[in-house]
């Protein structure tokens, strides 16, 4: 009984939760300029605006790949040494550095964007694209900092001995037995930053002082001007990046285990 | 020691203590250290910095150590001799907004977390992946979706009128408490702007958030507590009443937190559905830095009230996490 | 290379003495058992001699080189964990020729060593598998051969059986013994099962909270118990609290027959074996009238549970011995020969004295 309410509850939430998406990806089918649902004269043109002719989108579009790649890269590299010496050390110089590094993610975006746009401003990043590439490596270092801290729990420190009485340097276990055993954790944590950084836009919009564009920061900018179906183009392609990662993420690495869940339940 | 006399002394190389650390150990850290002030810390001391700063009229503005805009945030510029709480107002907004979402989210995101967390292991990955995907998902695309569904000419209204929906509230007499409630116009209902949309919205923002921040807490409750409950003849809703219900109290109290933080930074939702009078820090801040207003000393001292509500908020829902988890 | 030896080896964690002046010998291609209940230090001193831990005080020599400071991966004692601590991430293969591969021995030579020691462990035919799709008892066997692969010269072996179920764990126990005999490897094996010790031990090292209580082979360790501690741990014993008077123990209103070396007057523990006391006509000294409270069938022996003057206590009779059966209830006397008497001082007087 209480299990059939629950999976009627499930669905319906499921419902809730798909409809603005359904009905964004329908807009997108619009003949016309404006956006409405149902679509009318269906046409898949806005796809090729969005992908092939329109500039203004294909640029923006580079540019979101470059933020996106750049900064899960750049997150992860950021994230190995702090969450490896917190793991293997646990002092309390580690765990400040954890909680500072966590610390942008944790806060409104607003504030760290405000932040981000003064510190570049002085340090002459303000409209260059590697400085958005930074700052969202910054903002979202908290994502694999999380990852591979629970990749590095879940290694039995058995291994570590068994290493060390077979002849291993602590390099070497690093590099035989540490590192092999965290690859799905660090992957994670790349694609949950590539998929957030792509749809970040408030601490783009401070940083990217209006030289340069995302498509999220695009359609931010311009908001007042009302939706085009071809945002919608844009809005359908995230969905569909963010569906892809997170299901090679279910697919390759322990997402339940990721997310928390009890391991000694199966 | 005459048994140690006979031994060889150990080679140079191999007096290092069992466990030997990287060479680099030493030096890493500090570098760490260095690089997460640069850019975690120093920010955040430049928005507090420059919220002490002054602004020159019709130019930019200059470091100074002035709690202007202290006072003008709390009681407006011309105090004591006029006292205006039109930015306390905003800030009022802010709480009022995100404290309703956020809770709206965490009761309706409980049950089914709880329903997700009976599911097969392979059944929650895929789930997961849904509300992962949907947790994503930007908030222009979100705020574009409900745009449509609210807007006046299309999505709901349009739906209420063409199936008569309208004309039957009308006829019940409800018509006129929506119109009082204001998400009805004389002739259809309406719901832009009003905060019914804006909550609404706000909310589904952070569902699921709620739903990723209750999953650990959930997915570790041991199902033979509410067995053991079970056969001593407690009913399921006893049972949840009585066991699972105060065993994530705290849990519940500190996601409720979270959101309530990432909420206080919402802007496209606040900009696009609710009323120009009803806006937001948030919003203030926006066009204090960099939209129409250009008065950056002001927005960075609006961000500090926002980062210390924010921060004290945190705090406090981290502490109460900790000691869930100790539990 | 001979014999490892230990020499006033202690470990403290923080202020809990995990070891406490440990001198051990270890012969060279004996096996010894590190023997005590959980929590006695036996996993600790292992690993100090392993090298994973630093030993607070003390010195560890391998023949007459100074290991004391030597780091673990130098030593490469070879080591089988408790779980094994196999990797997930290499195949059986891989795993058996991990401290060849980091060496930088060639790839076929390392492949050839990891098959003879497959061969060796009875696995050649899993070279391939992963290790999640390993039953216990062959983990166990990959474990042993990943160990050896280095050719150690001291092997270790951390509760090895502990994870197999009780079957295959006596299976293991010779086949582990054979092994080493066949490679005349120096081997400490850390146990807390008393049968596992004695099944494969040349000498077994009895430790209880951080001490060693008695080196010796298990015949000695068994029948020739040097304190109280020992005689429960090892075996079964009834023990009865007494003072030791001129040529005996009195014990309540008893006094029992024993060739007791303490001074009148000083507290003792007695104990006896539950095979060595007697219910028989036989004659003799320390004779108890007692009452028969439970019998317990075993299959290969019976134990009466009895009621005596002195308190409770167990006899053991192997089937086929002790010609007729009693019940539940019977009144009969039993017999504790003096020579099967073993006096120790009282623990606390123990206590007391040092």
């Amino acid at each position: 009984m209480m299990r059939g309410i629950g999976h009627i509850y499930m669905a319906l939430s499921a419902i809730v939760l798909a409809l603005p998406i359904v009905v964004v990806c329908g807009a997108a089918l619009n003949g016309g300029r404006t956006m409405t649902f149902p679509p009318r004269e269906p046409t898949l043109a806005r796809f090729g605006e969005f992908f092939i002719y329109e500039t203004v989108w294909t640029n923006a579009l580079g540019n979101s790949l470059i933020v996106a790649f750049g900064a899960a890269t750049l997150a992860v590299l950021l994230a190995w040494p702090i969450a490896y010496l917190l793991w293997s050390t646990g002092s309390r110089l580690s765990q400040v550095l954890a909680g500072l590094g966590s610390l942008p993610f944790a806060v409104p975006p607003i504030v760290f964007g405000v932040g981000l746009g003064f510190f570049w401003g002085f340090t002459g990043g303000l409209g260059e694209i590697w400085a958005g590439v930074v700052s969202h490596a910054i903002l979202l270092m908290a994502l694999p900092l999380v990852t591979i801290s629970i990749g590095l729990r879940a290694i039995d420190r058995a291994h570590l001995d068994a290493a060390a009485t077979m002849g291993a340097t602590e390099a070497v276990t690093f590099r035989t037995v540490v590192l092999p055993q965290t690859v799905p954790y660090t992957i994670s944590g790349f694609f949950f930053v590539l998929v957030l950084s792509f749809n970040e836009f408030i601490v783009m919009f401070f940083v990217s002082a209006s030289s340069y564009a995302t498509v999220t920061l695009q359609i931010f900018n311009s908001l007042r001007n009302g939706y085009t179906p071809t945002m919608a183009v844009a809005a359908i392609t995230f969905i569909v990046v963010s569906v892809l990662v997170f299901s090679a993420v279910a697919r390759w690495g322990d997402l339940p285990r990721l997310m928390g869940a009890d391991q000694s339940r199966n | 020691m005459s048994v140690a006399d006979g031994i060889d002394p150990p080679l140079g190389e191999e007096t290092a203590p069992a466990r030997a650390p990287f060479r680099w150990s030493r030096v890493l850290p500090w570098g760490l250290t260095a690089l997460i002030a640069l850019f975690c810390v120093v920010p955040f001391l430049l928005v507090i910095a420059i919220s002490f700063g002054r602004k020159i009229e019709g130019a930019a503005w200059v470091w100074d150590f002035t709690f202007e805009n202290y006072q003008r945030f709390f009681v407006g510029t011309l105090w004591p001799d006029e006292v205006t709480f039109l930015y306390l107002q905003q800030l009022g907004y802010s709480f009022w907004y995100a404290v309703i979402a956020s809770i709206l989210a965490v009761i309706t995101a409980l049950p089914f977390t709880l329903a997700l967390t009976r599911l097969s292991r392979r059944a929650q990955a895929a789930w997961l992946v849904f509300i992962l995907s949907s947790l994503s998902l930007s908030e222009v695309f979100i705020v574009m979706g409900w745009d449509i569904l609210l807007s006046n000419n299309s999505g709901l209204p349009a739906l209420f009128k063409s199936t008569g929906l309208t004309d039957w509230l009308k006829a019940v007499g409800w018509f006129d408490t929506l119109r009082e409630w204001g998400l009805a116009n004389p002739r259809n209902v309406k719901f832009k702007t009003s905060e019914f949309a804006t909550i609404l919205t706000m909310s589904y923002l952070v569902w699921p958030y709620s739903v990723i921040l209750l999953y650990p807490a959930l997915s570790r409750l041991d199902p033979s507590l509410s067995e053991a409950a079970r056969t001593m003849g407690a009913g399921n809703l006893t049972v949840l009443r009585t066991v699972t219900l105060p065993s994530v109290r705290l849990p519940l109290f500190g996601t409720t937190l979270l959101l309530f933080v990432f909420l206080l930074g919402t802007y496209v939702a606040i900009t696009v559905f609710a009323d120009p009078s009803k806006h937001t820090t948030a919003v203030a801040i926006y066009s204090n830095v960099r939209g129409a207003n250009l008065n950056a000393p002001f927005g960075a001292t609006q961000a500090v009230i926002l980062l210390v509500s924010a921060s004290v908020c945190l705090v406090l829902g981290h502490t109460l996490n900790r000691w869930s988890e100790a539990r | 290379m001979s014999g490892l030896v230990l020499k006033g080896i202690t470990k403290r964690f923080g202020g809990t003495l995990a070891v406490e002046q440990a001198d051990l010998t270890f012969e060279e291609g004996a096996l010894t058992a590190l023997l005590g209940p959980s929590g006695c230090g036996k996993t600790t001193l292992l690993r100090m001699i392993a090298g994973l831990e630093a030993p607070s005080t003390g010195s560890i020599t391998l023949g007459k080189r100074n290991i004391t400071d030597l780091p673990a991966h130098k030593r490469k004692f070879g080591m089988v964990f408790q779980s094994f601590a196999l990797f997930p991430h290499l195949n059986v293969r891989e795993n058996v020729a991990y401290s060849l591969t980091i060496s930088g021995a060639s790839k076929t030579a390392a492949a050839e060593k990891a098959s003879t020691l497959l061969d060796l462990v009875q696995l050649s035919a899993m070279g391939d598998r992963r290790i999640g799709e390993l039953s216990g008892g062959q983990r166990q066997r990959v474990a042993i051969a990943r160990a050896l692969a280095q050719e150690p010269d001291v092997f270790l072996l951390d509760e090895p059986m502990s994870a197999l179920d009780a079957k295959l764990r006596e299976e293991m126990q010779v086949e582990l013994r054979l092994l080493q005999q066949r490679l005349g490897i120096t081997t400490i094996v850390v146990t807390h099962d008393q049968r596992e010790a004695m099944t494969m031990a040349d000498s077994i090292v009895v430790m209880s909270n951080g001490r060693v209580e008695q080196v010796g082979s298990p015949q000695d360790i068994y029948h020739r118990p040097e304190n109280a501690f020992v005689a429960d741990f090892i075996g079964k014993a009834n023990f009865f609290d007494g003072v030791a008077e001129a040529g005996g123990i009195r014990v309540g209103d008893q006094t029992l027959v024993s060739k007791s070396k303490f001074h009148a007057g000083y507290q003792v523990r007695v104990a006896i074996r539950p095979e060595r006391a007697a219910l028989d006509d036989a004659e003799g000294p320390n004779r108890l009238p007692a009452t028969i409270t439970f019998v317990r069938d075993l299959g290969p022996h019976r134990e009466y549970h009895l009621d005596t003057a002195i308190g409770p206590m167990v006899v053991e009779y192997a089937i086929g011995e002790g010609a007729r059966p009693m019940k539940t209830g019977d009144h009969v006397e039993v017999r504790l020969p003096p020579d099967a008497l073993h006096v120790f001082p009282h623990p606390t007087a123990a206590m007391a004295a040092e």
